[in-house]
């Protein structure tokens, strides 16, 4: 018998970042040049020295699936260790794809019964912070709680969170799931602590509603009836709900609000998204406030830009304030601002991609793209002396018509 | 069958705490990771390494194979340790000795040929080619050789070819080489001839390939050279070492790492999280240099190599340098033509590699071209004046105002 176990919510399309999650779940976005975001709620709950993982995923699992790998690289591998994938299955009777967070562990609680764990810890993989687990799983039994929910304060109200009001004896007196004006500065981390036996009885009755999400569905009924607990998280965590947050939390890096040796962030290094066989960064240009991994060739300008392995700037161009994925190559005397464009991109010479039009927010996501980010999906061409203006997103593969893109523009 | 015991007393302190296929190479990777690159490119499914030097960071770093994918049911690393024998505990007392020590790991595989080769050279090759060779010559043993300049001929075993192929003359380390076709170290054997030849070379106390086993071979045997005119360096000196390293950041020199497909153990023992990727500061600035993951660069690097986790504080400057893994440079020193070992801590305005270019009284052949090395966990303390063929030991911390060119601590 496991005193906890985890579950990691890993599976959640987003639409809300564009091209970026087209073919990949959040939780597989690169980040900080050679992470992926799940890695922070994964080397979170290495440090703790949990034993046991089920990753819940259903959107393209594939790069999550292979990323995980055994688990080697987060030491969930040996005899009483180990981090399972659970997909969605045929049941009995239907397919049942997951209809929500609350589904995703219901229909997995042949594994929790495996364990037969005295509480469970859930966590959503798309957020960034370090926290230390354990903490939370004391204040989560002092209380003899029936349920803990992870809080953190958040000075910009959003409508995309949870709130709550925590009462001095720590007691969570109120839930809004993202309400239109916010009871307080808390919101929701997607962390929860849950009494075994009481979570799956919850489950169980959720079952017959037309909802399952924790949020929504489970906090809000819990609170009047359970010992629910709210625990104040107060050190950095970040999350990448838009391409405007996403954008930010990157930049902390730069600014030195993430000090990644000090969290002791692991992932898979032998992936291509991290080390792989690459040598170390070349580097003959200027390079100021930017982070660059191995195998980076860089000859050009760079400035307060995050480079992943394998990207190659040649000389004469000039990248600011940008986020580049893995092995993208930059041509000659081209000009990058405020860009984030994903894997295996070839940008050609002369291009100037962002960095006018910043004000003309996109046509088509007017609500999303407005900040003067300029998106290039994965596998983009860009022909020479292309010039794309700021709050453009161009999908994956898509083909250029013309060589002048209005700011704002939307290609597929 | 890998040879890795080799003790590169010439490269002095570097090999000190370790075997000279084990010395840090090029930023991230060892000296023996482009032999072990070589044999898993080439298919080669089993794989003997022979170790007897300060083993322990090459076991380490070998772990069990997995980095070059020699890892699975018919895929295999082995260790092989000198052991105790029933009579007599058994170093290996020389490269054949060793081998002769191991048939019996040779006789479990049964294989039709043995390629023995050493772990201590840079150089890519694929073994394959030398076994088509070797059959299509229908010899008994081959030895690769490379051409060198004639003046360093003198320092490698030395071999003349006739118009076949197969070696007419052999000589070991020779003041007058009969031609510049030195071998590689690397040979193939027919394995039932291998293992005759090492009994009775072994019964009469003969324990060198180049001085026992190959002499032999050549009066009974068809013994074959295989010529290869590709990048190959002995990295046996400190000079050598030191250019060789350079070779990466220069064009043309036929030094391809990525193009080899050269593959290292990337993981690091003791090391909770994973190294993140370089940071360069607002006052960073870097020209032609190698600069590998985790290290933190806030000053000047010029034409130099740096290791994971090395940290350059504002306004140092480091040129024509190679720095191991998690080294500090303290702020405004001044670091030319160095090399300097892990996780030395260099304080601030230090200034090493100025000076006159006197050799190094105690190894004047060791260093003598203008090169210091530091030692691992050494410590120099602030406004330290350090001159040029310089050598501060292992685990030194410098209690002196400065150290003349040429001198040691």
């Amino acid at each position: 018998m496991e005193k906890v176990i985890a579950l990691i919510l890993a599976g959640g399309r987003v639409d809300e970042l564009l091209c970026l999650t087209e073919k990949r779940p959040k939780s597989a976005l690169p980040v900080f040049g050679i992470y992926r975001i799940i890695d922070f709620v994964l080397s979170n709950l290495m440090h703790m020295g949990i034993n046991n993982v089920g990753v819940l995923s259903q959107y393209r699992p594939y790069a999550l699936v292979r990323h995980i790998g055994t688990g080697e690289h987060w030491d969930f591998i040996g005899r009483k260790r180990g981090i399972r994938m659970l997909p969605p299955y045929r049941g009995f009777k239907a397919s049942d794809w997951y209809k929500g967070t609350a589904d995703a562990v219901y229909q997995n609680l042949s594994y929790i019964e495996e364990f037969k764990p005295q509480h469970i810890l859930v966590a959503s993989a798309d957020h960034i912070y370090r926290m230390d687990y354990k903490p939370l799983l004391r204040f989560h039994t002092e209380n003899n709680a029936d349920a803990t929910i992870c809080f953190t304060k958040l000075k910009t109200k959003s409508t995309r969170f949870g709130y709550g009001v925590i009462a001095e004896n720590g007691q969570l007196t109120h839930y809004l799931e993202k309400p239109e004006s916010p009871p307080s500065d808390w919101v929701s981390m997607t962390v929860y602590c849950f009494k075994t036996e009481f979570l799956i009885d919850v489950l169980k009755s959720n079952v017959l509603e037309n909802s399952h999400e924790f949020g929504h569905d489970i906090i809000p009924k819990i609170i009047n009836h359970n010992r629910v607990f709210g625990f104040a998280f107060k050190e950095y965590w970040a999350y990448a709900r838009t391409i405007e947050t996403y954008f930010r939390t990157n930049m902390d890096l730069l600014n030195r609000k993430v000090n990644l040796s000090e969290w002791q962030i692991r992932t898979n290094l032998l992936e291509r998204c991290a080390y792989f066989d690459r040598m170390p960064a070349r580097i003959s240009g200027n390079v100021t406030d930017a982070v660059v991994s191995e195998g980076c060739i860089v000859q050009g300008t760079v400035t307060n830009s995050i480079l992943s392995p394998g990207v190659v700037v040649k000389a004469g161009t000039e990248i600011s304030d940008s986020v580049i994925f893995h092995d993208t190559i930059i041509e000659k005397q081209a000009k990058l601002h405020k860009v984030i464009c994903d894997k295996d991109s070839v940008i050609g010479e002369e291009c100037v991609i962002g960095g006018f039009g910043e004000d003309v927010p996109s046509r088509e996501f007017p609500d999303l793209l407005n900040s003067g980010i300029t998106l290039l999906g994965r596998n983009s061409t860009i022909p020479a002396k292309t010039r794309i203006g700021a709050n453009t997103t161009v999908y994956a593969s898509a083909q250029l018509s013309s060589t002048h893109i209005e700011p704002g523009s939307t290609i597929r | 069958m890998l040879l890795a015991g080799g003790v590169g007393s010439r490269l002095n302190i570097l090999a000190r705490q370790r075997a000279k296929p084990a010395i840090p190479f090029s930023a991230i990777y060892r000296i023996i990771d482009f032999t072990m690159s070589n044999i898993a490119n080439s298919s080669i499914d089993v794989v003997g390494v022979l170790t007897q030097y300060k083993p322990l960071s090459l076991m380490g770093h070998l772990n069990s194979g997995k980095p070059w994918d020699l890892f699975g049911r018919t895929r295999i690393v082995e260790i092989l340790p000198p052991k105790t024998g029933e009579k007599i505990s058994d170093w290996y007392k020389g490269t054949s000795d060793a081998i002769y020590q191991n048939l019996g790991f040779i006789q479990d595989y049964s294989p039709h040929l043995v390629l023995v080769v050493s772990g201590d050279h840079i150089y890519h090759m694929n073994y394959n080619e030398l076994v088509a060779y070797h059959i299509s010559k229908k010899a008994d043993a081959t030895i690769c050789l490379i051409k060198v300049p004639s003046e360093d001929a003198h320092h490698f075993g030395i071999a003349q070819i006739n118009n076949e192929g197969k070696i007419v003359q052999w000589v070991e380390k020779p003041e007058k080489p009969p031609s510049n076709l030195a071998s590689m170290g690397i040979y193939l054997f027919n394995t039932d001839i291998l293992t005759t030849t090492l009994q009775r070379v072994a019964k009469k106390g003969g324990v060198d390939f180049a001085k026992d086993v190959i002499p032999v071979m050549l009066r009974k045997n068809r013994v074959y050279g295989y010529a290869l005119s590709s990048y190959w360096r002995d990295v046996g000196t400190i000079d050598a070492y030191w250019k060789t390293n350079m070779d990466i950041l220069q064009k043309n020199t036929g030094l391809q790492i990525e193009k080899w497909h050269i593959k290292t153990n990337h993981s690091v023992k003791g090391e909770v999280g994973d190294r993140p990727s370089a940071y360069f500061g607002s006052h960073s600035e870097v020209s032609n240099s190698l600069i590998a993951r985790g290290c933190i660069i806030e000053g000047h690097v010029h034409n130099s190599i740096l290791s994971p986790g090395v940290k350059i504080h504002r306004g140092a400057v480091v040129s024509d340098s190679i720095i191991f893994h998690d080294t500090t440079i303290g702020e405004k020193s001044v670091i030319e033509n160095c090399i300097i070992d892990k996780v030395v801590t260099i304080g601030n305005t230090v200034t090493i590699g100025q000076g006159k270019c006197v050799p190094n009284k105690k190894f004047p052949s060791h260093l003598y071209s203008g090169i210091s090395i530091v030692g691992k966990k050494a410590v120099i303390p602030a406004h330290c004046k350090i001159g040029k063929n310089c050598i501060i030991n292992p685990g030194i911390t410098v209690e002196k105002k400065g150290m003349r060119s040429g001198t040691t601590i």
